[in-house]
């Protein structure tokens, strides 16, 4: 928006706090991207070498976070609003104990059990279901073991794919 | 003739029982999944991609097509019915659509629209077979440079007719760009941005960071906006156009086709625009152009028909060429690559009955959405009225189980939340994270063609210019971006992608 939108500027000041934190973000991960691709060579025109394709990317995705930056201090634009942690803690976090129990997990001292798609997926479920503001906890849970029901009908019975049910308990 | 024969041919690979079976059951779950609203087909692809693993490749790819079919179809039914566009090209479909809606005409909105996609469908299946062959000669003319220019000017149209700041569309593209190099250097076998994770040696995998940002960063995204649903309460009413509503879209059906299927061809997001100029052509001949946003049946007709018309002309460029137009033929390419079929001119030749099985199930699938969609949409909209709070586990433990099921790896699993992440951040920050996947899908591509080229010009980047092809496709780059950043059409451009 903010570049085509010409407001003229009187003074430099930030007029859009989500173009210039866009504009930043660029910068960071496109200066991670060549601090790490440091070490491989670039090679020569001739005879392009592994680093010359992230380097010469990086320094375009630097380029133009700079102008976006730059951008939001002459143009209005959007803010910056707020975050959905509720969201992230628990749809994200669901994800990852479905991860972590699928097939079992071991990290030095901790050990998950393979659980398989028969607790692996109503525990997904009732999890993230708790970031929807007008949850209702009964209606999660009959919900969890039916939708995981259904699932395990569907991709380990009709479409048979090699995910485990439940190997503590039925050895499958 | 030959056009016959290869299509009599692919309706002998089509009309088996087997792929009918498939293309039915594509076009099924792709519009039940695509119905929800909030998700529109490129999440509805990748949140399906998985169950069509277990298929032979021809059959994977004629589920695929019918499971694409769908998902526009279900966009369109949201658009209608609820006033959520699923994607950019549904959003002109809400304004005279919901409006029929709203005066108890949803069902002739949804009749009109899915039998102008039906005839729309038809007419760009043809153009598909006819083209197909010619270019796919064309193709075999073109060496890396040409490759190379070719792309740079897909990326160029991407960039211009995304929504939005062109300036972020171009962060995205240049990221998917940045993203596709990560993994083991094809040429040295050295690893690049790997940071030493054995997971990352293959590269990103297309499917956890389609899944990631498309997946589950919609879900966090639609988590935070409590749900204002607008679903048409009352009657649906009959289903068919009366002799009236006919007689008023049968003009704008065939112009749309016409439009939407040219536009389709074209590289970078053509097909975005084609219910866009649709709606402004109807509005400009109408007799009466106060109808329109009122519910006027030419703008269902016209603009749904360029959808579909494009949506399958998309297909063009990426079954001739091997160079997906825009993020949803970015998907197919990833899927089409799961199952060791590598998209491009050789498709043709060497698995021809894969090809043009392809294109006749085309057809197969707009007249499975015709055949479906109209007697159940009663069950769609049942299934709007599910509320958020129980689909979106729904539609995580889709993508749980379907990444999972990618390599049999719950690292993907946990890869895909970081993406998830990493996708409501981008959406957070104002980028619109489609062109970021075309990027990513044409960077391994651009760079081996790049490297070849450059071989071949002993290293130098005249023969880039030198040669006529390249030459005029990169001119066509930089007009196409100098007179999108000209000031007059950059405002008509915003006006479009915003109203």
């Amino acid at each position: 928006m903010s570049l085509n939108r010409i407001e003229r500027a009187q003074g430099l000041r930030v007029r859009s706090t989500q173009d210039l934190a866009g504009g930043l973000f660029m910068i960071v991960l496109a200066a991670g991207a060549f601090i790490f691709s440091w070490d491989l060579p670039a090679g020569t025109l001739r005879q392009l070498g592994p680093g010359m394709l992230p380097k010469a990317f990086a320094v375009i995705c630097a380029a133009l976070g700079a102008m976006l930056a730059l951008a939001s201090l002459r143009y209005h634009g959007e803010k910056l609003s707020g975050w959905s942690w509720k969201g992230i803690f628990f749809a994200l976090g669901g994800a990852l104990l479905f991860a972590l129990t699928i097939r079992g997990f071991e990290f030095g001292p901790i050990r998950v059990p393979a659980l398989g798609l028969l607790v692996s997926g109503p525990l997904l479920i009732a999890f993230s279901g708790l970031a929807a503001d007008d949850r209702k906890i009964k209606e999660l849970l009959i919900f969890a073991v039916g939708m995981s029901a259904a699932c395990i009908l569907l991709f380990k019975y009709a479409l048979s794919l090699p995910i485990p049910l439940a190997p503590w308990l039925l050895g499958i | 003739m030959e056009t016959i024969a290869h299509l009599s041919l692919g309706f002998g690979v089509a009309l088996t029982l087997k792929n009918i079976a498939l293309c039915f059951v594509g076009c099924l779950v792709g519009t039940l999944i695509g119905v929800l609203p909030g998700v529109g087909p490129i999440a509805t692809i990748s949140i399906l991609l998985p169950i069509t693993f277990g298929l032979d490749p021809t059959g994977a790819l004629i589920m695929l097509a019918g499971i694409y079919y769908g998902a526009q179809y279900g966009g369109s039914t949201t658009a209608i019915l609820v006033n959520i566009p699923g994607e950019a090209t549904s959003v002109v479909t809400t304004l005279d659509g919901h409006q029929m809606a709203k005066q108890g005409r949803a069902g002739v909105a949804l009749g009109t629209a899915a039998i102008g996609s039906f005839f729309a469908g038809c007419v760009a299946t043809v153009i598909i077979a006819a083209l197909g062959a010619p270019l796919t000669k064309l193709a075999l003319l073109f060496g890396p440079a040409e490759y190379f220019s070719l792309m740079v000017m897909g990326l160029c149209f991407a960039v211009v007719l995304a929504r939005g700041s062109i300036l972020k569309a171009f962060c995205m593209i240049m990221l998917g760009l940045l993203f596709s190099t990560v993994g083991t250097d094809l040429e040295t076998g050295q690893e690049r941005l790997t940071f030493g994770i054995p997971a990352l040696s293959d590269g990103i995998d297309f499917s956890v960071l389609a899944m990631g940002v498309f997946g589950f960063a919609e879900v966090l995204r639609n988590l935070e906006a409590p749900e204002a649903r607008d679903v048409v309460k009352g009657k649906i009413g009959r289903l068919l156009p009366g002799w009236d509503d006919i007689k008023q879209s049968i003009a704008p059906v065939l112009r749309g086709t016409a439009i939407g299927g040219i536009l389709g061809i074209l590289p970078g997001n053509g097909a975005v625009l084609g219910p866009f100029a649709s709606y402004t052509m109807e509005k400009k001949l109408a007799k009466d152009p106060s109808r329109f946003g009122k519910g006027a049946i030419e703008g269902v007709a016209g603009p749904e028909s360029a959808n579909n018309a494009g949506a399958q002309t998309a297909f063009i460029p990426l079954l001739t060429l091997g160079i997906p137009p825009n993020a949803v033929m970015a998907l197919m390419v990833g899927a089409m690559t799961i199952h060791g079929i590598i998209p491009g001119p050789q498709v043709m030749t060497r698995n021809p009955e894969l090809f043009w099985g392809m294109i006749a199930s085309m057809w197969v699938g707009n007249l499975m959405l015709l055949v479906i969609n109209l007697p159940l949409v009663g069950m769609w909209v049942k299934l709007l009225q599910v509320p958020y709070r129980l689909m979106f586990p729904a539609i995580l433990i889709f993508c749980c189980i379907g990444i999972y099921s990618v390599n049999n790896q719950p690292l993907d699993v946990a890869f895909t939340a970081l993406f998830g992440l990493f996708g409501y951040l981008l959406i957070k920050l104002g980028f619109e994270p489609a062109p970021m996947l075309l990027g990513f899908v044409l960077g391994k591509l651009m760079e081996e063609k790049l490297r070849q080229a450059l071989i071949i010009s002993r290293g130098s980047f005249v023969t880039f210019v030198e040669r006529p092809i390249s030459a005029g496709l990169l001119v066509v780059a930089v007009l196409v971006l100098a007179i999108a950043l000209l000031p007059s059409i950059a405002k008509k451009r915003e006006e479009v992608f915003t109203e």
